[in-house]
């Protein structure tokens, strides 16, 4: 063997232990950048089901879609920053439930009409800094619509153990918003709003064997200014809304089946009296040729908000009959493939989300409007190896 | 105070086997970390945002949208 494969040796020996002490419980990423560049572009069609006839006045009504595309571009950049960019196009159109009124056979929507013409771009740039036992970053992201504009800033850390086992993060985030309703289709709320949103979050995840981590996390977020739906006839909001979320989540990866479960938990409560639990279930199962297979489960359900009612009196200081605000379960099954062909990964997902005061955990009468949709999407990922 | 209780206990309850940094193989796997996708799981945090009444769990808040 020559001097120069023996240091080649040494080198990738070193190369490999220096990358496994670095590995951290939460990711379980190293603290390094990636190492090489990847870049991401996806397409998502979302279609809302046709409201029924029964449950709207002048008969059924299409809804909402919305063609969706993304771009994503990871970039490491020296030795301990890293760059990225995510840009989002979506071009919305439809008809939503404007108001609900009383009939003989009980209450039915009336729908905006096929008014919603409406197109959004979000762009996001986000830098990070890797340290010894941990990484810090920091974003901005900017939304504009024709009758919405957001800036937001966000900055979190986190910090590994000194034997790596627990990994604890914060975050904060701040975001300022301008609602400007588009006029003419239909009367809105409101002419030219603002509203602030400050979050922040703290979390730790635990590696808990070789094959498993778990994590736990607590956010308050705090909403100021106009919260009203514009759009919608009869809503009236408080203008301020705290919200508290607990969150936990599990990998395990089986050996024997070259197959890991995810399993994650939200609860959310807040001062409108809403409270919700979300439920994420998914089996991602590695096939030969590079092929992934992950089917998905999730469960949702959440109480009402405490001025919420199916056709609400407008003579009370906050009133709303939005479907989004009633009690309701639904449910999510959706599938995922993915192969890998060298330094190309294609995807396709597809996902059929079901809503029902029946699946609901809370009591609470069934809002018409409930929304069921279908999602499909396709992505293409290059890695600059 | 109760889920500072159990994420206490949790930790206390998980911190029975110590895994050495070379054992960490499996749990770097890209099937094992949280979000795999940031795509998919920008979308879909999104979708459920502007669906529902909740949203969060994942970090801090973003910024909303005029999404109906």
């Amino acid at each position: 063997m020559s001097a120069r494969d023996d240091n080649n040796k040494q080198s990738t020996l070193v190369a490999l232990t220096s990358s496994a002490l670095l590995l951290p419980a939460y990711q379980a990423a190293a603290d390094a950048p990636p190492e090489y560049t990847e870049l991401g572009v996806r397409y998502s069609k979302y279609e809302e089901d046709d409201i029924e006839g029964k449950k709207s006045f002048g008969g059924g009504s299409e809804r909402y879609e919305i063609d969706i595309a993304q771009f994503h571009l990871l970039a490491p950049v020296g030795d301990n920053l890293s760059l990225a960019l995510d840009v989002q196009w979506e071009d919305m159109s439809g008809a939503s439930p404007w108001f609900v009124g009383e009939s003989s056979s009980g209450p039915r929507v009336i729908m905006s009409g096929a008014s919603i013409e409406d197109t959004r771009t979000e762009v996001s740039v986000a830098t990070r800094y890797y340290y010894d036992r941990g990484n810090a970053g920091i974003s901005y992201t900017y939304s504009d619509e024709d009758d919405y504009e957001s800036d937001a800033f966000s900055l979190d850390a986190s910090l590994n153990s000194e034997d790596g086992m627990t990994t604890y993060t914060a975050a904060i985030s701040s975001s300022w918003d301008d609602i400007e309703p588009t006029q003419g289709s239909i009367p809105t709320n409101a002419v030219d709003e603002e509203k602030d949103i400050r979050s922040a979050w703290i979390g730790v995840t635990r590696i808990v064997s070789r094959q498993a981590m778990v994590r736990f996390g607590l956010s308050y977020t705090y909403r100021d200014g106009y919260l009203t739906d514009p759009y919608k006839s009869r809503d009236s909001r408080p203008d301020e809304r705290k919200e508290y979320t607990f969150s936990t989540g599990y990998r395990h990866f089986f050996d024997e089946y070259d197959a890991a479960l995810h399993l994650d938990y939200r609860y959310f409560d807040d001062d409108w009296d809403i409270a919700s639990h979300a439920l994420d279930v998914a089996w991602v199962q590695n096939l030969p040729e590079d092929v992934q297979l992950t089917p998905f489960f999730r469960y949702y359900t959440q109480d009402e908000a405490r001025f919420f009612n199916v056709v609400t009196e407008t003579t009370d200081r906050f009133y709303a009959d939005d479907y989004r605000l009633s009690a309701y379960g639904a449910l999510t099954f959706g599938l995922r493939v993915r192969k890998d062909i060298g330094n190309w990964s294609v995807n396709a997902t597809g996902e059929r989300y079901r809503s029902d005061q029946s699946w609901s955990l809370y009591n609470g009468n069934e809002a018409p409007g409930l929304v069921d949709f279908w999602r499909v999407s396709f992505g293409l990922d290059y890695t600059f190896r | 105070m109760k889920y500072l209780t159990g994420l206490a206990v949790a930790l206390l309850l998980c911190g029975c086997e110590t895994v050495q940094p070379w054992e960490r193989g499996t749990l770097a796997k890209e099937e094992m970390q949280w979000q795999s996708d940031v795509m998919e799981g920008r979308m879909r945090d999104q979708i459920h945002a502007s669906k529902e009444a909740s949203s969060g769990g994942t970090g801090a808040a973003g910024g909303g949208c005029g999404c109906n």
